[in-house]
């Protein structure tokens, strides 16, 4: 029996097969997510450990420096596993080694920080997700981050998510329904990113294997008002479920994630509702009632 | 985070940035300085837009009104929240012009807008084109560039004022890594001095670890911004939202956390706190998880508490070691505990549970959990 080959544009956002190194991998959760990334299935084919003196990690060998590891391992993704002052130096060398795509988990970096990461992933044409995520996944396939193994499951649903423990828990349900992922990608949420909603809506549009798109947004920022605008774009044929968390956030304070605070009229839940529904999504503040709707968009019986 | 406008304009003005001689009052019962002679603006210090609209900026003429204006602003709801202090300034005459810095976060690139026509109509003025724009690397120096450029389509005398308090305005935001600074009104005055007379200035709470005066600034007014001092303190989020909230959180994730908030005011019911404790980094030590319990108990109103914890990685078996020995050290919370706990070991925790006489309610449904934690509001026996 031989594998399907994917060619549809998931692999074009992500390739399932990548060779993936891990930057901190001998750290405590660079070890442990190493580890469980693996047994996933994801290539992990390098660490990095600047410090030097260690041949290999459980198996994996390391490297000093992502050039080195890519050289020899011909890596083309990265998983930063740093502390949040260390993710812009640790963004830039892996692009600079020729990195394509790299995700970073840590929160708290400093968003000037982000803007010259940014810039410098832009220059290298490369993809950045990242900070503050859980990673992304294509389930049964790839992993790279630590998105929880209950919540994955292959599947038709494209899922963009600002927060990750609120996408575990909406995901989670929809398993619950037999609805699982076709990819899943936390951007995180901080305020400058890697990569954002708009940006996902292109591959999701065009991968065959996507039928729905969940989107798992909250207060804050411009993200949701920015897909609703891509929607009416790309003619978005498919359709569009979203889940906006705050309503009760307090004006003028961050929520959690650095990215959540309502400014005046800036990041307001009526404002992103109003943006998606103008665009034809379907908009929830209750996850029973997302999870009823994409449930019945796929006809399924509600009651779980 | 938002600073309040009196700590924003203190802060500043110790770094040249010229502001409205002024002092914060948190009572009506106040002698302003001899040098402050009036008439005097009183100005709700909270951190949310349009609180002029709402009545939470007045004028006094008189030291006698000074007071009255205090009594009507002092206490006022605005947005939710309740106003605890004013900054009362000094009134400024002169030109209203307008200077806008911004982070646009989608482009990684800093926004400036300026104008000659500032004040409170600033929304419409620029919907007619009233406002001059320019985008520019998120940098000192190309932000100086483009907002140099920018200065030179003014006409007049206000142009070399508006330019000179733009290229101060720049070096500030950059220097406290902030991601908003607007100064509206901006007075020019007759003799081309200008004055900062209204201001939001929101800075980046990453950069916190790296900005010791803001730091300082936060544990000095620590009644001001409680939720930052305690994450300066403690490294987890914990917001009071509701001092007479019902519910109390224990919850991990910031969105998930949002969302249980959300639900909660979906059934009609606010609830105490937002939390994000970050299970992730408990480690073995109950002691996030002490704080959260005492800090509940201090809810006058809590009659329930809820622990929501999606583990996708931490063992369930370690957290109910560490909730029962923390509900163990806070003795002072009387209230049903409910827990919602999902993820790997949930049988371990369920015996961790009974061979501590079962002191909270287990269950693996959000909605269900959400449900047992509103009983003992509705009167229902648990």
């Amino acid at each position: 029996m031989t594998t399907a080959i994917i060619t549809g544009p998931i692999t074009q956002f992500v390739d399932p097969d990548v060779k993936a190194i891990v930057q901190g991998m001998t750290g405590r959760s660079g070890r442990l997510h190493s580890q469980l990334m693996r047994a996933y299935g994801t290539r992990i084919v390098g660490g990095i450990s600047p410090a030097g003196g260690v041949d290999a990690v459980d198996g994996v060998p390391l490297f000093k420096t992502c050039a080195e590891a890519v050289a020899v391992t011909g890596a083309s993704a990265s998983v930063a596993m740093v502390p949040p002052l260390a993710v812009q130096a640790a963004i830039e060398e892996a692009v600079a080694a020729g990195i394509k795509l790299i995700v970073t988990i840590a929160e708290g970096m400093p968003v000037a920080d982000s803007v010259r990461a940014l810039e410098a992933v832009r220059a290298a044409g490369a993809r950045w997700v990242g900070p503050s995520t859980p990673g992304l996944a294509i389930p049964g396939r790839l992993k790279l981050g630590f998105l929880p193994d209950v919540s994955l499951v292959p599947g038709p649903l494209g899922i963009m998510a600002k927060s990750g423990t609120l996408s575990y828990e909406v995901c989670h349900r929809l398993v619950g329904r037999n609805l699982g992922q076709s990819l899943w990608v936390g951007v995180g949420g901080d305020l400058v990113k890697g990569t954002r909603f708009a940006d996902l809506l292109p591959f999701l549009l065009a991968d065959p294997d996507t039928k729905a798109i969940v989107v798992i947004g909250e207060i804050g920022g411009s993200e949701e008002e920015e897909l609703a605008a891509a929607m009416r774009t790309l003619n978005c044929s498919k359709p569009v479920y979203a889940l906006i968390a705050g309503r009760t956030a307090r004006e003028g304070v961050t929520m959690g994630h650095a990215g959540a605070m309502i400014l005046g009229n800036v990041g307001t839940i009526a404002s992103k509702t109003q943006a998606l529904r103008g665009a034809g999504a379907h908009v929830f503040t209750k996850i029973r009632d997302l999870v009823d709707a994409v449930a019945d968009g796929f006809g399924q019986t509600m009651g779980a | 985070m938002m600073l309040l406008e009196h700590d924003a304009k203190e802060l500043l003005a110790a770094g040249g940035i010229p502001i409205p001689a002024g002092f914060l009052a948190v009572t009506s019962d106040v002698v302003p300085p001899a040098a402050l002679t009036g008439p005097w603006i009183v100005k709700a210090q909270v951190p949310v837009g349009g609180r002029g609209k709402v009545g939470g900026i007045r004028r006094a003429e008189k030291a006698a009104d000074l007071r009255q204006a205090l009594e009507q602003v002092l206490g006022m709801t605005i947005k939710g929240q309740i106003v605890r202090s004013c900054r009362v300034e000094q009134t400024v005459q002169g030109m209203e012009c307008y200077i806008s810095l911004s982070l646009d976060p989608a482009l990684g690139r800093l926004n400036a807008l300026l104008s000659t026509e500032g004040g409170v109509d600033i929304e419409a003025h620029a919907a007619k084109g009233g406002v001059l724009s320019a985008d520019a690397a998120f940098r000192p120096d190309a932000a100086l560039e483009a907002t140099g450029k920018l200065a030179t389509d003014i006409a007049g005398a206000p142009r070399e004022t508006l330019a000179r308090a733009t290229e101060q305005l720049i070096r500030k935001f950059f220097e406290f890594e902030a991601t908003l600074l607007e100064v509206n009104p901006l007075f020019i005055c007759s003799d081309g001095s200008w004055v900062a007379g209204d201001m939001k200035f929101a800075v980046d709470d990453n950069a916190l670890v790296r900005q010791p005066r803001l730091c300082d600034l936060i544990r000095r007014r620590a009644d001001a911004y409680p939720e930052m001092e305690l994450k300066l303190t403690h490294g987890f989020d914990f917001i009071v939202i509701d001092r007479e909230g019902e519910i109390g959180l224990v919850t991990t994730g910031a969105g998930l956390s949002l969302q249980v908030l959300d639900e909660l005011a979906a059934r009609g019911h606010r609830a105490f706190n937002f939390c994000d404790i970050r299970t992730g980094q408990l480690r073995g030590d109950p002691t996030r998880l002490i704080h959260v319990l005492r800090w509940i108990a201090t809810g006058p109103s809590v009659r329930s508490v809820l622990i929501n914890f999606f583990a996708g990685i931490t063992h369930l078996g370690e957290i109910a070691q560490l909730l029962v020995a923390a509900l163990k050290a806070v003795p002072e919370l009387r209230v049903p505990v409910t827990a919602r706990l999902i993820g790997n070991g949930y049988d371990e925790a369920i015996a961790v549970f009974a061979a501590a006489g079962n002191p909270l309610r287990v269950e693996p449904d959000l909605d269900h959990a959400i449900d047992l934690a509103l009983a003992p509001l509705l009167g229902a026996r648990l």
